[in-house]
């Protein structure tokens, strides 16, 4: 056991300068994905919830298509299929691509919250004289809002250990770097372990973040 | 509401991050007349997972392909941009126009051809069986019958070890297929290059070769087919290179000597 420990160690300490920077561009494609995706999800969601039948029909086909179909394949067909018509680089196309994946995910997450407020909000807001987008903006929306906070969380979470799948199309991030790490030190285990607990303490930290965001938001305190 | 208005703020700068990596000209011509995907660099892909000829240290990319492609595009005025990406799409990202090159270890086969230009060969290199150090009863090609064997998916050792049996398990990695052999029930035999299994050898893997190597390939410099006039540039800077002994600086500092100098008199030649 010490011996593993040691070569652990040595490992570790090879390559955490690589992971560093691996995790940064593991951090900026997930950031970018949240910001595509939360987007995407607020669309799609009014779009669900909407009158008109064509909106609806929209967003439908867009949650099926995503939600029936894997990410890896997502990426693969965006990076070779659409970027034959469009210049896009490797990283873009990843951020893209799982941006895209979670605006569905996150599109039913709003639509389920918004739909759970309950209708004498609404009601009342219109008996107050506001209109209909007035009360979406300011009564039902930010009521969700707070009601999506740990869903979305959890998405958010997956996003981040999602991000891993854009090895494939060649981007360096954490996954990716410890593949080739991996093949070169010849120490699968102990790197794919360091690699492990790179991801776990970025979820961590993430999930602090959104524990604190939820308590600022809570209205009992 | 200040929460849509960020969102908004938010996609607007990604939207024109987004915009700014369009602008980047996919093509542009050189003073030889062939296209680059960056301009003035030439971008070169390997795996960046077959020790050693393309690996990660220090968190930089280095490997025998690495200074070759850094040599090439030296000789060429232009600035190196190596890149990695798996092996199973490389030819794809290639013909993609991801990049302008595959200096990967890539061999030369009939097949390949018919999706991207060659140029002639960087270097010769076998394919060799390795299984487990104390597996006894492999001894030839002819006793992986109905065993398993593990080969990198997409690589010239595919089809050969379909020819020589039907259990076949494929991976990303030659390394991680030669760790397999060391882990047991896991694989048979593992066909790859002789000079990657010596590699995991030396960095201890409990694998050995088998009889010796079965045939020689071409590892070779793809090029997209629409891009004629950049593999003739190579063509001509790997040829300089051999002339003025950069090449087998190269290699005798990666292997001790030079692997282009091998005796191709009655040897299989793969295609």
């Amino acid at each position: 056991m010490p011996e593993f420990l040691l070569t652990f160690y040595d490992v570790f300490q090879n390559t955490y300068k690589g992971f560093l920077q691996a995790g940064l561009l593991t951090i900026e494609i997930t950031a970018i994905a949240i910001v595509i995706g939360t987007v995407l999800g607020v669309i799609f969601a009014l779009m669900k919830i909407s009158n008109s039948k064509v909106l609806q029909m929209i967003a439908n086909i867009y949650i099926t298509l995503i939600r029936g179909t894997p990410l890896i394949v997502q990426i693969m067909f965006l990076y070779f299929g659409i970027t034959s018509i469009i210049v896009l680089d490797n990283f873009w196309a990843g951020a893209i691509a799982l941006g895209v994946h979670n605006g569905a995910y996150i599109a039913e997450i709003f639509r389920g919250s918004i739909q759970g407020i309950d209708k004498g909000q609404r009601e009342a807001s219109l008996a107050l004289g506001m209109n209909s987008s007035l009360t979406m903006r300011r009564i039902v929306f930010p009521q969700a809002l707070r009601r999506a906070i740990p869903p979305l969380g959890n998405q958010f979470i997956i996003t981040l250990k999602d991000s891993s799948l854009v090895y494939v199309i060649g981007v360096s991030e954490l996954f990716g770097l410890a593949n080739r790490v991996a093949a070169s030190n010849f120490k699968q285990f102990e790197t794919f372990l360091v690699v492990g607990l790179y991801y776990l303490l970025l979820v961590l930290i993430f999930s602090a973040l959104l524990k604190w965001y939820e308590n600022k938001l809570d209205v009992d305190k | 509401m200040k929460m849509m208005i960020l969102l908004l703020a938010a996609s607007v700068l990604v939207l024109a991050a987004c915009g700014n990596e369009d602008e980047k000209t996919s093509e542009s011509t050189g003073d030889q007349g062939y296209k680059l995907v960056n301009e003035g660099k030439f971008t070169f892909a390997a795996s960046g997972v077959y020790k050693p000829f393309s690996f990660e240290e220090d968190g930089k990319l280095t490997g025998f392909d690495i200074e070759i492609g850094n040599a090439l595009a030296e000789k060429m005025g232009l600035e190196a941009n190596p890149v990695t990406n798996p092996f199973e799409t490389i030819l794809q990202g290639l013909v993609g126009n991801k990049f302008d090159a595959i200096i990967g270890s890539m061999a030369y086969t009939k097949e390949r051809a018919k999706q991207a230009d060659f140029t002639e060969p960087y270097y010769y290199s076998g394919g060799m069986i390795f299984v487990a150090k104390d597996n006894d009863e492999i001894t030839s090609p002819e006793d992986l019958d109905g065993k398993k064997i593990g080969v990198v998916a997409q690589s010239t050792y595919e089809e050969p070890a379909k020819e020589l049996s039907d259990d076949i398990q494929y991976y990303s990695s030659d390394v991680v297929a030669l760790k397999d052999l060391t882990v047991k029930g896991r694989l048979d035999a593992v066909i790859t290059a002789d000079i990657v299994g010596y590699e995991a050898i030396d960095n201890g893997f409990e694998v050995k070769e088998v009889d010796k190597p079965m045939w020689v390939e071409q590892p070779s410099i793809a090029v997209n087919k629409e891009n004629p006039e950049l593999t003739k540039a190579l063509d001509q800077a790997l040829q300089e290179m051999i002339d003025d002994g950069t090449y087998e600086k190269i290699s005798d500092k990666w292997f001790g000597r030079n692997l282009l100098d091998i005796d191709l008199e009655g040897v299989e030649l793969l295609e």
